[in-house]
């Protein structure tokens, strides 16, 4: 079917370099996501397996062929686009048969395919329509039945739901799950929005500048970040980031910062002393009044949600301190009163002066 | 369900037909679009350019034999040309026409422009009105100037009407009136072309920055020449660089209303070739008056295009910032 | 001053200064209107006559269809009715300006997209375009004559083709730049060829832009005189070349006629253009300058 290899990957726009050595080979049927933030290569990648940007260095192989001198419409691929690309002058009807007579299907099975596309997307009443009588998360409907009539062995999707609003996005991001599970396609999905990444992914490809900063599963990812970066994009609300150093002699290990003093858990013990980030994610941070703790602080700001409430608190740099407290117990709790929070030592992280994860072999 | 059990459409096998190497097919789709444009340009010009040096460095007009046996002058004529007293003023008339007609050109458009940018009532029918004078033939445009400039011709009689009192110059005789008229003529045919440019400018200015300048309680006329005026600037170089050009080469008003008198008071350069070459029949001649005015012209037009190209960036940097924010 | 009150003296600034030139711009174009309804004495009578009284339809019948017996007095004039010309030039503007804008936008799209020529050769494609063509008129008539091609259609069509062609590419460019690339890829990745992409989607995306292409042009080429001038001589006779004819006559000034055959050339000329009055500053500017 179709498995895509990237070696060595590079692309340079002058003197920018916008996609350094990407190694990652796709396996059949598998959905992919590249996520990272504006700038970070991953739609030049996309851009490049679709054969739109010619690689500087570097191979892409399909199915083991290298496909880097290939036009595009001969790499057996779709694509949906964020802007949608739908063709103004043509009706969704000819739109979604666009494909099928590029590849000179003849007239009655174009008509049959295009009707069962459209029942299979649920945009049959659209047809006779044009594109900008549509809605975004129509006309977004309407890009996926152009390029699933085609029949490719693999999806490319750039940002395809950026440009619909919250609800839109939910309900086509369930879609896109939906129709991987059914084809049985490779899936290759950009974006910058790390819920989706986390909801679609089998697995993630986490970029940055230009780089693979990280691949694997979205609980590898979530749980086990390689980075400060990784730890700091996903998870929502974000993973609390405190810079300070390490301290102590071979027996005792602390972390130290303005407002933090404590012990770090036996693992850390040989890890090396200096500067460094300690991470925790909001959910495991433990609140009491009073009690054993790491730490005391003072409430800055409640925010009930109803299945849990956050806390806020001030720890004398700009972002606030989260913390989760499941249901409304902690609800009524007045800013300014004073909490012990304690870490779980099995969640807690530390990143060192570059960003790098210190002791990240923790046995579960 | 078909779609989905149907095989995947797989990579083309090797060596297929219609497969073809992408950088191969991309070169060959660039020349199939090249190599027309270059090989036509290259039949028509090539020779065009090689008889006119020929021309000029041989001897020949049309009552002498065929052309190929005309005598080699080496430079002889390019030292008449040069030295050509009558060349040098038609030189001088097209310079001083294509200033004048230009400014004049301008300061009315942009006047017009100014006052028209914002809507009111009426504007629709001001710009179709104004925009008339260009969509007029310019042969036509010296025709009808015939029937109105006559010494006693309606535009005279409307004038003395109008100030009381007897204004009759002799606008069709009158060697010193009859290169103005050309001018005040152009400048009627091709106000509409500065006033479309300039009104597409002002309108395409942002309004943010203006309004911006009047709540901090700049004055229209400080906004004028501190916002509006260098956002403008590339507008109004193209506006005065086109407009210049083109009236270095006016030919068909100046020709069918003067054909170069009374005298050889509107002799312009294009004038003074075609007389050269058409009623004089010294076709050599007028090949070494090509040829200096040629390269009189591209030293122009060369300077003209680096301004453009400067230009040019300005405004497309406009245009892609504006849809941006469209987005 | 209050707000209301400046307003209104811009107002008052406004509509003086704009109908004093509207007034200005049009009433040329009145005159030839109104002289072409004219009987022959008021054509050149002192003092002028302003409307014409009674009209005549007089001059349109004897210029456009050769009608001696509309006109109280005969004048020579040329040899052949205008209809020839208005045949001639119909046919050679459309098919130069139809070549042009179809080879031009073609140009455009690669150069837009493959950048088949760069920045400085586009540039070099508005010099041959911005040089007067009378400094390279002779040689021209002269090869051309070589050629045979002299007083034929095709030749006038050719050398119409090719200095309308820089306008075609800058202004049909300045239409696709604005298509986004997406819907390219789009189709491409679709399984379109270039050449389709081209056909089926860039160019009907932007036909409305192609159709004020075109008809710009068809205005250029339609107005142009010098060229016709002498690249023509009876057989294709191009309308201003044809108007020309009626210039100092051995009869005297034939005004009237003259306005008669002016207001034939003039009138498409305007309609057209007023259709594409949206459209005139990015034509005129090389497609630089859009709204």
């Amino acid at each position: 079917m179709a498995r895509i290899e990237l070696c060595d990957l590079n692309k340079s726009f002058g003197s920018v370099r916008a996609v350094k050595d990407i190694n990652i080979t796709i396996e059949d049927g598998e959905f992919v996501v590249f996520v990272g933030p504006s700038g970070c290569g991953k739609t030049t990648t996309l851009r490049m397996i679709a054969g739109f940007e010619d690689p500087t260095s570097g191979e892409i192989r399909i199915d083991g062929r290298i496909v880097n001198d290939l036009e595009p419409r001969d790499r057996g691929l779709g694509m949906v686009f964020q802007s949608h690309a739908l063709f103004p002058h043509k009706s969704i009807a000819q739109n979604i048969e666009f494909g099928l007579r590029m590849k000179d299907v003849p007239a009655p099975e174009r008509i049959q395919r295009v009707r069962e596309v459209a029942e299979m997307m649920h945009i049959t009443h659209l047809l006779d329509k044009m594109p900008a009588q549509c809605s975004g998360g129509e006309s977004q409907r309407v890009a996926l039945a152009r390029t699933l009539v085609t029949n490719p062995s693999t999806f490319l999707l750039d940002e395809p739901l950026s440009s619909l609003d919250a609800k839109l996005r939910r309900e086509l991001r369930a879609e896109c799950g939906r129709l991987q599970e059914e084809l049985k396609r490779t899936f290759i999905f950009v974006t910058h929005d790390q819920e989706e990444a986390m909801t679609l992914a089998d697995r993630i490809v986490v970029m940055r500048s230009g780089e693979i900063e990280q691949v694997g599963s979205p609980m590898d990812i979530y749980s086990e970040p390689i980075s400060y970066f990784v730890a700091d994009f996903f998870g929502s609300p974000s993973m609390n980031l405190v810079a300070g150093e390490v301290v102590g002699d071979t027996d005792v290990v602390r972390f130290r910062s303005t407002h933090f003093d404590f012990a770090l858990p036996e693992h850390f013990k040989k890890s090396k002393r200096g500067a460094a980030t300690f991470g925790i994610r909001p959910e495991h941070v433990g609140v009491a009044f009073g009690g054993k703790g790491e730490i005391e602080l003072p409430v800055r700001l409640v925010e009930p949600l109803g299945k849990d409430t956050l806390l806020y608190f001030d720890d004398g740099t700009e972002r606030a301190f989260i913390a989760v407290s499941e249901g409304l117990e902690m609800a009524d709790v007045k800013s300014g009163a004073r909490i012990t929070l304690s870490f779980d030592p099995r969640r807690l992280y530390l990143f060192d002066a570059d960003g790098r994860r210190i002791g990240a072999a923790t046995q579960f | 369900m078909a779609v989905a059990t149907a095989p995947p459409a797989r990579v083309a096998p090797r060596h297929s037909a219609r497969e073809i190497s992408r950088s191969r097919a991309l070169n060959r789709f660039k020349w199939s679009i090249r190599a027309p444009l270059i090989l036509l340009f290259s039949l028509v010009l090539t020779p065009v350019l090689l008889l006119q040096l020929y021309f000029s460095f041989h001897e020949w007009t049309v009552y002498l034999g065929s052309w190929w046996e005309a005598e080699f002058v080496g430079i002889d004529l390019f030292k008449e040309v040069l030295t050509d007293e009558r060349f040098g003023w038609a030189i001088v008339r097209s310079l001083g026409f294509a200033m004048g007609s230009t400014i004049g050109c301008f300061v009315i458009g942009f006047a017009l422009a100014y006052l028209m940018y914002e809507p009111f009532r009426g504007s629709a029918i001001y710009y179709i009105i104004f925009i008339l004078p260009m969509l007029t033939v310019p042969i036509v445009v010296a025709y009808t100037a015939e029937m109105l400039l006559y010494q006693s011709g309606p535009v005279n009689d409307v004038i003395s009407r109008l100030l009381g009192v007897d204004f009759k110059p002799a606008w069709l005789t009158d060697p010193k009136v009859a290169m103005p008229a050309v001018t005040l003529l152009e400048i009627w045919n091709w106000t509409p072309f500065s006033f479309i440019i300039m009104l597409a400018g002002l309108s395409s200015i942002p309004r943010e920055p203006i309004e911006a300048a009047q709540i901090l309680g700049a004055s229209r006329w400080r906004i004028f020449w501190e916002v509006q005026l260098p956002l403008l600037r590339p507008v109004i170089l193209l506006a005065l660089v086109l407009r210049f050009l083109e009236a270095m080469a006016e030919f068909p008003k100046t020709w069918a209303l003067f054909q170069g008198g009374p005298g050889s008071s509107t002799e312009t350069i294009p004038v003074y070739i075609f007389l050269t070459t058409w009623q004089y029949f010294q076709i050599s001649k007028g090949a070494a008056l090509s040829y200096v005015a040629m390269i009189l012209m591209v030293v122009i037009v060369l300077l003209a295009i680096q301004l453009l190209r400067r230009e040019k960036r300005a405004l497309d940097a406009m245009y892609s910032s504006k849809t941006e924010a469209a987005d | 001053m209050t707000k209301s009150r400046s307003r209104r003296i811009t107002a008052i600034i406004r509509y003086t200064v704009l109908t004093i030139w509207a007034i200005v711009a049009f009433f040329p174009i009145y005159w030839m209107i109104s002289t072409s309804f004219k009987i022959d004495t008021q054509w050149f009578a002192w003092p002028p006559v302003y409307f014409p009284d009674p009209p005549t339809l007089s001059n349109y019948l004897n210029v456009w269809l050769g009608a001696q017996e509309y006109a109280s007095t005969q004048y020579a004039i040329s040899s052949q009715t205008p209809l020839v010309s208005l045949l001639n030039s119909t046919i050679i503007a459309t098919t130069s300006t139809l070549l042009a804008v179809v080879f031009g936008a073609v140009i455009a799209y690669g150069v837009s997209r493959y950048k088949i020529l760069s920045e400085a050769r586009m540039f070099q494609l508005l010099m041959l375009r911005m040089i007067p063509p009378i400094v390279v008129v002779a040689p021209l008539s002269l090869y051309y004559s070589a050629l045979g091609l002299l007083d034929t259609m095709f030749g006038l069509i050719l050398i119409y083709f090719l200095t309308n062609l820089p306008y075609a590419v800058w202004m049909t460019k300045s239409f696709i730049d604005e298509v986004p690339r997406e819907i390219e890829q789009a189709a491409e990745i679709l399984g379109a060829s270039r050449w389709r992409t081209i056909f089926e989607v860039v160019l009907p995306l932007i036909r409305s832009g192609l159709v004020a292409t075109f008809l710009f042009i068809l205005i250029l080429t339609w107005s142009e005189y010098l060229l016709a001038l002498i690249l023509s001589k009876t057989n294709v006779a191009t309308l201003p070349v044809e108007l020309s004819k009626y210039q100092g006559t051995t009869e005297g000034k034939v005004y009237g006629r003259q306005a008669a055959l002016a207001v034939g050339i003039t009138v498409p000329l305007m309609i057209v253009g007023l259709i594409i009055r949206k459209h005139l500053a990015r034509g005129f500017s090389f497609g630089m300058v859009r709204r």
